[in-house]
């Protein structure tokens, strides 16, 4: 039996503008499809065969206990709490320039004609049974849209924060960076260790022609939460996107990540950090495909795994039959810390067209004893030397966050995890 | 040298150079379609034990209730309905290529066999639709021991051996090919080294479809005793029809503490045959077991030789050339299983395709709980050659031991223009200066090659080349 009937649906706030048909459809596709399977190379890796749908379908926030926010270092922030946005602060100078940064259902009601045409458009309710189950459920969520050439310098941030033993929250991103537009946004998730929460979150991306757009999600859920995120972006002609996964939190964690270059000359790049630990399970699945020609993508996954943890990176690049000159590289770093961690690494690549340069390369392994014996040698304690290894390997994708606050925050809860007594 | 290249690439005929028929050579009226009835008729025929019989019968059964595969190429064009299951094309087997009817042997003449027996093989084996209608082993082999012979023949003659070791590394509901090759097997090689025995000369196999629709069904098994080595090479082609024949082979392989077997093929099938062929080996302690894995021809390959690295210090290695032209999707790869502890793997794959042909990576590595301190390797190159063709790469990596080291590596790429260009300023037409990189691009596969085959691909690959380019 799931709490997501149709008195759940009922009882929920009224939907804004369009989102009331959005909703009803959701709800539809969520009733009729089926939970995901291992049997299918989606879900190879992570069973939910077993996972019961029976969370507390909405929980109005109020904003107190929520971590502070970065006020100084940021043009913009947002605080959900549970399903509610509780609070958004944003300058005179954003508004000045016509950015807008509200509460999705807000946006839905005041800018009815942006919303339409990008809600749920990279990401159809009915992907998955989790996607139509958030189609339906969602309320609040983060709507940010940059005018044309408009730069704002400093990162805007969406901090939202679960607190309610079995809740579900439906996080939802909707960019829009007009064209030549540029933008910085941080999407954090953040709770208390809980018995059990759901987490199902959708972002999505849309670059203008020559837009940049950098994005980081952080992910730092208590135990005991389940994530399944999916984030998708479409990059405009000679737009440049940057994207940048931090996880650490959550009992299980699914994110799939998912950039379409459908116009020449758009660049992606895509890095995630993550450190597993406890009984932690990690599937991170990432898409670069190349529609248009002239296109680079470049993406780089470190990840550290300990205790009885289990991590998962498979990825796809597709190089469709227009992308010539398409220059594309896909790169997963695993390193294993403890007897009992497993990963595995499935980078694929599907090419369809000849003038290309397409890599991939995959690793798992443990620290290398010849390094540590080296660092031993020089009087360094082997708990030590493996954290000094272990900070280096994840050096080589911090050095590409630009990121300040970002890369500090991520640098310290590796730190965090390694001083852990093992 | 410039010239004679290209009258060598005139001389060669731009088609598929095995594409002749010999008239009909049937013994006894064929039948298309599978069944009970089938399996029975094939395993009376063959006077089989009863073991067998029942063998055949339920594998049948795990053949019908498994689905096609959904992945890997499309096999929505395979027919099982209009296949002939077995057809027995002469009464006896000959130990003399004169014993043989007339066609038939002009075949192996055609082929090369007999010559090839005569300069540098230790035993050749000649398997014609359904049956091995050639068998000879070099007598100093017969001497010491080595046992060459087609698995008909020792079922009948070491009855216990095929006994014990059939079906022990792919049993019959292994996956659908590999039930369907149980239920319908005939012919192919059995060889069993005793230990200790080094064979230095190759052994070969060769394998001709040469009936429309016909279903080939071989079934190797292969053992190296402890200590012992030995070289097996394995040939095939066909005619081209205008409708599909099936090719699907079970291949056993056991490598006994420290031996070494390697296995060579050069699969180069018209391009009307389904080739979904399963191949696995067991390589126990500080044993060494090697797949070279040439895949030029056919319509559609499935294909992942494995090596399952059982004993403390096992090594494997699979090396792996394949090429896609038009119409052709060749899905092929390795699988590497450590399940011992200091087992080390390496894996090379080389993909060629153009045309509009499509060829794939697909590959395993898994590290099993408690296989500590396994390392493996896999690089795989791919180069297309035009904008219609396409390459796959799916590599899964599945590690359970945290001392185990794999690293992954591929690149796909099209011919370097510079390369061409410098190539074509010393005076190389663009086909010569593309076949020229391709050779080059292959190259670590081919010089693994006995010379004769390294040749043979060579020429194979120019082949393909011409007309490729402008």
């Amino acid at each position: 039996m799931t709490t997501f009937d149709r008195a759940a649906l009922d009882a929920l706030p009224v939907a804004p503008g369009s989102t009331g048909a959005i909703r009803e459809r959701a709800f539809v596709q969520f009733e009729a499809m089926p939970m995901p399977s291992q049997e299918t190379e989606e879900w190879r890796y992570t069973d939910l065969s077993a996972f019961e749908l029976d969370f507390v379908p909405h929980v109005p926030g109020h904003g107190q206990g929520a971590p502070e926010q970065d006020a100084a270092g940021l043009a913009a922030s947002m605080l959900q709490h549970n399903s509610s946005v509780v609070m958004t602060t944003s300058g005179q100078d954003l508004e000045s320039k016509g950015v807008i940064f509200c509460d999705l259902d807000v946006a839905a009601e005041k800018y009815p004609e942006l919303v339409d045409r990008h809600l749920h458009s990279l990401v159809p309710t009915d992907r998955t049974k989790f996607t139509a189950l958030h189609g339906a459920f969602r309320t609040g969520g983060t709507f940010l849209y940059v005018p044309a050439d408009v730069a704002v310098e400093l990162p805007l941030q969406t901090l939202t924060y679960l607190d309610v033993e079995g809740a579900a929250v439906f996080p939802h991103t909707l960019l829009i960076a007009e064209r030549g537009a540029e933008v910085t946004f941080i999407d954090r998730f953040s709770s208390p260790p809980l018995g059990r929460a759901l987490s199902d979150a959708i972002a999505e991306i849309v670059l203008g022609d020559g837009a940049h757009v950098r994005y980081a999600s952080i992910q730092e859920w208590g135990a005991g939460v389940t994530h399944l995120a999916v984030q998708r972006a479409s990059v405009g002609r000679d737009a440049d996107f940057r994207s940048l996964a931090l996880g650490f939190g959550a009992s299980l964690s699914r994110a799939e990540a998912e950039t379409i270059l459908d116009s020449p000359g758009g660049f992606s790049e895509m890095l995630g950090v993550f450190f597993a630990d406890e009984d932690q399970h990690f599937d991170h699945r990432s898409v670069q495909d190349h529609v248009a020609p002239n296109c680079t993508s470049d993406l780089l996954y470190k990840g550290a795994l300990r205790d009885e943890s289990r991590a998962v990176y498979s990825g796809w690049v597709h190089v469709r039959p227009d992308a010539q000159k398409t220059i594309a590289m896909q790169t997963s770093r695993n390193i294993v810390l403890s007897e009992h961690a497993k990963a595995d690494a499935i980078p694929n690549l599907e090419i369809e067209a000849n003038d290309v340069r397409c890599g991939h390369a995959a690793s798992v392994g443990p620290v290398e004893e010849e390094t540590l014996f080296y660092l031993q040698s020089r009087g360094i304690p082997r708990d030590e030397a493996e954290r000094l290894v272990v900070t280096g390997f994840f050096q080589e994708v911090l050095d590409r966050v630009t990121l300040e606050g970002v890369r500090h925050g991520a640098e310290l809860a590796i730190q965090e995890e390694l001083g852990r007594v093992r | 040298m410039v010239i004679s290249q290209e009258e060598h690439l005139k001389e060669l005929s731009k088609d598929y150079r095995f594409d002749w028929k010999d008239e009909s050579h049937s013994v006894f009226e064929p039948k298309r379609g599978i069944s009970p009835a089938v399996v029975e008729e094939i395993s009376h025929l063959k006077s089989e034990p009863d073991w067998m019989r029942k063998r055949r019968l339920k594998a049948l059964e795990h053949f019908d209730a498994r689905p096609m595969p959904w992945w890997g190429a499309d096999l929505s064009g395979i027919d099982f309905a209009n296949i002939f299951y077995f057809i027995r094309s002469t009464e006896k087997m000959a130990a003399n290529w004169e014993d043989l009817p007339e066609d038939i042997k002009g075949t192996w003449d055609k082929l090369g066999i007999p010559e090839a027996e005569k300069k540098y093989l230790g035993g050749v084996s000649a398997q014609y639709e359904s049956e091995v209608v050639y068998h000879k082993i070099k007598k100093e082999l017969d001497d010491i021991g080595v046992l060459f012979t087609d698995m008909d023949s020792a079922l009948r003659d070491y009855p216990d051996l095929v006994k014990e070791h059939f079906g022990s590394i792919i049993p019959s509901n292994d996956n659908k090919f590999a039930a369907l090759n149980t239920a319908v097997w005939s012919g192919g090689s059995f060889i069993y080294v005793p230990p200790g025995v080094q064979v230095d000369i190759p052994l070969q196999a060769y394998f001709r479809i040469n009936a429309e629709n016909m279903g080939q069904f071989e079934r190797t098994l292969i053992i190296a005793d402890e200590g012992s080595y030995v070289h097996y090479v394995e040939g095939c082609s066909a005619p081209i029809y205008s409708s599909d024949s099936l090719h699907s082979a079970v291949v056993e392989i056991k490598a006994m503490k420290g031996a070494r077997v390697r296995y060579t093929t050069i699969q180069n099938w018209s391009t009307n045959v389904y080739n979904l062929v399963t191949k696995r080996a067991a390589a126990y302690e500080d044993a060494v077991m090697e797949w070279v894995d040439g895949n030029i021809g056919s319509k559609v390959t499935m294909k992942y030789p494995s090596i399952y690295l059982m004993g403390e210090g096992a090594r494997g290695e699979i090396l792996s050339v394949a090429f896609a032209g038009k119409g052709m999707h060749t899905d092929a790869g390795g699988k590497a299983i450590h399940a011992a502890p200091h087992t080390t793997s390496v894996i090379n794959s080389k993909s060629v395709s153009k045309d509009g042909g499509r060829t794939g990576y697909r590959g395993l590595v898994r590290v099993e709980p408690g296989a500590h301190h396994a390392k493996s390797t896999v690089r795989c190159d791919a180069l297309i050659l035009d904008d219609e063709s396409r390459s796959d790469t799916y590599p899964y990596i599945e590690v359970e031991d945290e001392t185990a080291a794999l690293g992954h590596e591929a690149t796909v790429s099209k011919v370097g223009d510079d390369q061409l260009f410098y190539l074509m300023s010393r005076g190389l037409s663009e086909v010569e200066a593309t076949a020229m990189i391709v050779n080059g691009f292959i190259e670590p596969i081919t010089r693994e090659l006995p010379m004769e085959y390294a040749v043979e691909l060579n020429r194979l690959i120019e082949l393909q080349m011409e007309g490729s380019v402008g």
